[in-house]
């Protein structure tokens, strides 16, 4: 990995963390508000496999978890985990289909949102299971699926000079899909 | 995985929380101006957007009679937010139960990061004197805990919070001691370490216990009883508690400048 490319994942994280502590946090329906610092690892998962995945999933969850009041590590758990799983998952379906990106955001989120509350309460916070779980796992599923393909297109930006060892790699990310 | 849990177990045994803390408190600080610029940007967008949706919205009826009518309500919602915040302020203003404590009045400027902590972020941080741990309270009363102190801004935990609990009396001096538990977010609280058959009225208020070492001084008001029953085979009264501050609307708050030894 290049400086060019560890400066593009950089940039990448400021700008949806910045969507995410602005846009988002105002967009809230019944004190939910959608997460969007989940997407990337599902959209890393599609674009570079599981090794990508994960890699995004931890470096995206360290930095949400320095604005959250939540167990500093547990974001980068579960997002390792998250980008993980969702590249494995992928590895044998057709990447480029445009089915993909909306249908992985939806589960991967939902998936995200209750693990992320079970490990928080095994870390010794009960209250995390006692949110309203199926109001936030529907809207940041939703709003994650709708904006998975515009995401899709940004971190395929960051990941297109990046090796996937061996794992096929999405035509997105070698700039061949158009 | 194996660096997000060394990470998670390195920052629960204290010793690591200090260096989380500080990246946090870092990160809030660096974010703050950036935050605070989008959103100068955004407001303005996001208002026209509300306002085109339901200018369409209307657009099938008379339109000149229909924005008059809007715009008075507009009229009629500024009027009735302007209120509210006076009310705020007023009631921050006249807090009797915190006669002899220095306080920091804030603007609450968001309404927690997380979905899983019922928390709030204001205005006012270490530059202000604020510290960790110090008391928060609303015009109505108690609202939490300062969890975080940056620069110049600070997080707070509510009362609401599943982790938060506080000491409280009630009833006749010198009154009965309980405590006070969070169920989450704009859940009523549950007292825990009532006996049985302790007569309890609706409406009762619960004031912080402020015992030797406590986290909040004596005399805050806390929340009032909403329902009392006892429970079969047990020797605790399930009681449950509304918080007397407004959480849900809060616009202004008062950090008291107060530490357990003071």
């Amino acid at each position: 990995m290049t400086v060019r490319d560890l400066g593009r994942i950089t940039l990448v994280m400021v700008l949806f963390v910045t969507v995410q502590q602005t846009l988002m946090l105002d967009l809230r329906i019944g004190g939910v508000h959608p997460d969007i610092m989940v997407l990337l690892p599902i959209v890393a998962g599609i674009v570079g496999g599981p090794a990508r995945g994960a890699s995004m999933g931890f470096g995206a969850g360290l930095v949400a978890d320095l604005f959250l009041p939540t167990p500093f590590g547990l974001s980068a758990l579960v997002g390792c985990l998250l980008g993980f799983g969702v590249g494995l998952a992928t590895l044998a379906l057709d990447r480029t289909a445009s089915w993909l990106p909306p249908v992985a955001a939806l589960v991967g989120s939902a998936l995200y949102e209750v693990v992320y509350a079970v490990l928080g309460s095994v870390l010794g916070q009960p209250q995390m299971l006692h949110v309203n779980m199926v109001r936030v796992v529907v809207l940041v599923s939703v709003v994650n699926a709708v904006l998975a393909l515009p995401a899709l297109r940004i971190v395929s930006w960051t990941l297109r000079e990046v090796s996937t060892e061996g794992v096929p790699t999405s035509p997105l990310s070698s700039g061949t899909l158009r | 995985m194996l660096a997000s849990i060394t990470i998670i177990t390195l920052d629960a045994r204290g010793g690591f929380h200090r260096i989380t803390s500080g990246a946090r408190s870092v990160a809030s600080d660096a974010f703050a101006p950036v935050k605070s610029g989008v959103d100068d940007i955004i407001e303005p967008i996001g208002s026209f957007l509300a306002g085109s949706v339901h200018y369409g919205a209307v657009r099938q009826q008379n339109q000149k009679l229909q924005a008059e009518i809007d715009q008075l309500k507009q009229e009629q919602r500024s009027q009735a937010d302007i209120d509210q915040a006076q009310r705020q302020l007023n009631a921050l203003l006249n807090l009797t139960f915190l006669p002899n404590l220095q306080q920091v009045p804030a603007e609450v400027t968001d309404y927690g990061t997380s979905n899983f902590a019922a928390t709030i972020d204001i205005s006012v941080g270490r530059s202000d004197g604020v510290q960790l741990g110090m008391p928060v309270v609303g015009g109505g009363g108690l609202v939490g805990q300062v969890v975080q102190a940056n620069h110049s801004t600070s997080t707070v935990r509510l009362v609401t919070d599943g982790q938060s609990s506080v000491g409280v009396r009630f009833g006749p001096a010198p009154g009965t001691l309980a405590v006070l538990a969070g169920q989450g977010s704009g859940k009523p609280l549950s007292a825990d370490f009532v006996e049985s058959n302790t007569p309890l009225t609706d409406g009762e208020e619960f004031v912080t216990s402020g015992l030797q070492g406590a986290v909040f001084p004596a005399g805050i008001p806390v929340a009032k009883v909403v329902s009392s029953k006892n429970k079969a085979n047990s020797s605790q009264e399930s009681v449950t508690l509304q918080p007397l501050a407004d959480l849900a609307h809060l616009r202004y708050v008062s950090v008291v400048l107060y530490g357990p030894s003071s």
